[in-house]
């Protein structure tokens, strides 16, 4: 019982602490509630389309106008304008009024008629990928579609029993895609990242909280008047338990509202994902108190937590696939909460995930909880010792 | 000018943060970041795949599928639904199905469906299995008419011709092998530099205040606020621009990263992109000097400028209102820079436009120097 008044204690300073900073307020409310929307709105054009592309037509006959109407009427191409050759093409490149410049053959329509194989050059800007992907959807599209019309015709033309035993291809191909049907790229990136932006944001409020502590023990000699009076196991379950509070109710806007003023894709069950990321976050409040230890400054927690959200963007094998990690660089992605957060979440929230399939990502979870408590405890109570043994010290910069 | 250099050098020196933020960070990324993305293209995608025919066609398909270097085959599974479970489970990323009857079907001309899955969730892996899986449906049925028209009596030749009419020449420029590596690293290396050059940039200016030595920098400096802040940066340059270059060298020279341009214009652009990401933060210490805000503005543009300046979606394709803010951060114009360049090769001509931004860049402190140095003269830490 009196374990527990402990633990009520420390989660009351610690909530009084947090609402009484507006630092940590930032972090806690500010970042959580308007990252989210800031990063949708730059991704929510979703698709790149209509791309400028310069003709240099050298065929210049009924064929050759026909194949540039199709690639016009793609979705990802936009034939901005014809050029007399490639060298005129390639300026207009260069200025940056296209990205990309189909070249037609002089024998383009000749060899379309007498049923030989035509080749067109397409020359693409690979300044972004995302680009070159759709012009490639694009390609891939209008040639397969060439490729049945120009079959289908030349098959007729031979005639006899053939036209009546091959018409088109024999097999037909069905793709489906998962996830996120319509390959949007705020689709794809933002339920990862709003993942990232939780971890984040509470590891610089918990990191922040804790360099204010060390500031004020610096200037109070080595002694803390807020500090907890309270066993090392309480102190860490009554910090995790103010955190826990407020990022749960943040979670479910990020992970459920966000989603649906978007209408980002938003299959999961709240079942499967509030449970899955609550142990993400107790994971990231003991990974938090870990680092917490080393943070001296109030203001050093920005500098060092900033620049590792991209490393942990990597981590989490959302732009580059885990599969195709190195052994070490596994094992350090496997020890961030956000890496098993992410997969999992854009499983649920994606594939309609239940927790029992994305179980391994699940316990994963519940191993860096139980991995960070033991190293939060230990520090705490090494920590402890050594401020215990150390003559106050004069202040240092 | 040399008391306030050397008073900067000092400071440099005086805390583990500074040498950690500007040496140990950058390094430790580019190795993460060049070793991480080591092979260009994550090939074999783990994908399944269900065969409900069981017939010597299919299990020709199923060959030439693990034969592509873009995906593997991880499993055999027996049915869509435990397809979909793996799916699910994250162990796969696609999976390809062959219906029951499919090589009875396609010999007699009754048109069976071959399906493909690829699970977008996650682009580039998807993207990879779609390709894949594309590749081997398009030839599949193609070798089928191949077949049937060979054994009608018409001559190879014409009948490879009559499946192929019209191919696809493709020139990726610049980057031919399509390596995500060279694209990725490129652009997120120099993001990463000058999200370190603006928050350490700020923290440097503001931590004057928080101790109240501000009034002994100005000091230092004579009273003058433009050499204070030149003996406080020019340090924090050279270490960055040398971090910077080195960071460059192991690119283009040790990884062999396209560079179509006298590499001088690449380290040009890398003092330009670190003198004005240090003008930018100074121009936001000058505007909000308190270490706290000042900092959270910079690590905000810093993170957001990775997404906005165009690294991975068009900032012509955003919203204008959104793709306007591209403009204001000098990463925006390195980077372009670099595509121009290193990249594409053009002429320096196609280019002046960002160097000279980068330059307009690096002059905007001189507006708010009286502030600063009113600030500086009666420090205020607000916590």
């Amino acid at each position: 019982m009196k374990w527990f008044r402990s633990l009520f204690r420390v989660w009351r300073r610690e909530t009084w602490l947090v609402f009484t900073d507006i630092g940590v307020m930032l972090f806690f409310f500010g970042l959580p509630l308007a990252y989210p929307i800031v990063y949708t709105l730059i991704y929510n054009p979703e698709l790149v389309t209509d791309i400028s592309t310069v003709v240099v037509d050298n065929s210049r006959t009924a064929e050759s106008r026909e194949l540039v109407r199709t690639l016009d009427a793609t979705q990802s191409i936009h034939i901005s304008g014809y050029a007399a050759n490639l060298q005129e093409a390639r300026r207009a490149w260069a200025e940056k009024e296209c990205y990309g410049i189909i070249e037609i053959p002089a024998d383009y329509a000749k060899k379309v008629g007498t049923g030989q194989q035509a080749t067109i050059s397409f020359y693409n800007d690979m300044s972004l990928l995302i680009r070159f992907r759709q012009y490639l959807f694009a390609l891939t599209g209008v040639q397969m579609h060439e490729v049945t019309e120009l079959t289908a015709r030349r098959v007729a033309t031979l005639g006899g029993a053939l036209a009546t035993q091959v018409t088109g291809l024999p097999v037909d191909t069905h793709f489906e895609s998962l996830g996120d049907p319509t390959q949007g790229f705020a689709s794809f990136i933002m339920p990862g990242i709003v993942v990232l932006i939780l971890q984040q944001s509470m590891l610089l409020g918990i990191t922040m909280i804790g360099g204010t502590a060390a500031e004020r023990r610096r200037r109070n000699r080595g002694y803390d008047p807020y500090g907890y009076d309270a066993g090392p196991t309480a102190v860490l379950l009554g910090k995790s338990l103010c955190y826990m509070m407020i990022y749960i109710p943040m979670s479910y806007y990020i992970l459920h509202i966000v989603p649906e003023m978007f209408s980002l894709p938003h299959t999961g069950n709240v079942r499967d994902y509030m449970p899955f990321i609550f142990v993400m976050l107790l994971a990231t409040t003991f990974l938090g108190q870990t680092i917490q230890v080393f943070v001296r400054e109030r203001e050093t927690s920005l500098l060092v937590v900033v620049f590792s959200s991209l490393v942990f963007l990597f981590l989490s094998g959302l732009t580059w696939p885990r599969y195709a990690f190195n052994r070490f660089w596994l094992m350090i992605s496997d020890l961030v909460p956000a890496t098993w957060g992410v997969e999992g979440f854009i499983r649920i929230n994606g594939n309609a995930a239940t927790l029992p399939e994305i179980s391994r990502y699940y316990w994963s979870l519940w191993a860096l909880t139980g991995l960070y408590f033991v190293t939060a405890l230990i520090l705490r109570i090494y920590m402890s010792h050594t401020r215990r043994s150390e003559v106050p010290a004069p202040p240092v910069r | 000018m040399f008391p306030s250099i050397r008073r900067g050098i000092r400071t440099l020196c005086s805390r583990r943060i500074y040498i950690f933020m500007m040496v140990v960070v950058p390094l430790g990324c580019t190795f993460f970041f060049l070793n991480l993305m080591h092979e260009g293209l994550p090939l074999k995608v783990p994908v399944g795949i269900v065969d409900m025919d069981h017939s010597s066609l299919s299990r020709r398909i199923t060959r030439s599928l693990n034969a592509t270097e873009l995906i593997d085959i991880a499993e055999d599974l027996e049915s869509y639904n435990a397809a979909m479970e793996k799916i699910r489970g994250g162990e796969l990323f696609g999976f390809f199905y062959i219906p029951a009857k499919f090589q009875e079907k396609a010999l007699s001309g009754r048109t069976p469906t071959l399906s493909f899955y690829s699970n977008m969730s996650i682009f580039v892996p998807g993207t990879l299995s779609f390709k894949g899986f594309k590749t081997i449906a398009v030839t599949t049925s193609g070798g089928i008419v191949e077949t049937s028209l060979t054994s009608a009596g018409i001559d190879e030749e014409i009948a490879g011709s009559l499946i192929m009419p019209l191919t696809t020449d493709n020139h990726p420029i610049g980057n031919p092998w399509t390596n995500y590596n060279i694209y990725l690293s490129q652009s997120f290396l120099a993001g990463l530099i000058a999200l370190l050059v603006l928050t350490v940039t700020s923290f440097s200016i503001c931590q004057e205040m928080k101790d109240r030595t501000s009034v002994e920098w100005l000091a230092t400096a004579h009273g003058s606020m433009r050499l204070a802040l030149a003996g406080k940066l020019l340090p924090q340059s050279v270490v960055f621009i040398a971090i910077g270059v080195a960071i460059q060298t192991v690119m283009f020279r040790f990884m062999h990263f396209p560079l179509n341009c006298s590499p001088w214009h690449m380290i040009f652009a890398m003092v330009l992109l670190v003198m004005s990401c240090q003008a930018f933060a100074t121009v936001v210490c000058e505007m909000i000097p308190n270490l706290r805000l000042a900092m959270s503005i910079c690590s905000l543009v810093g993170i957001l400028c990775f997404s906005i300046a165009g690294f991975s979606f068009p900032v012509d394709k955003m919203y204008g209102a959104v793709g306007i803010f591209a403009y204001i951060m000098p990463i925006r114009y390195y980077f372009l820079i670099y595509i121009d360049q290193a990249l594409n090769g053009l002429p320096i001509y196609y280019s002046r436009f960002y160097y000279i931004a980068m330059l307009a860049m690096m002059l905007t402190p001189v507006l708010g120097l009286r502030r600063l140095r009113r600030h500086c003269l009666n420090p205020v830490y607000v916590p």
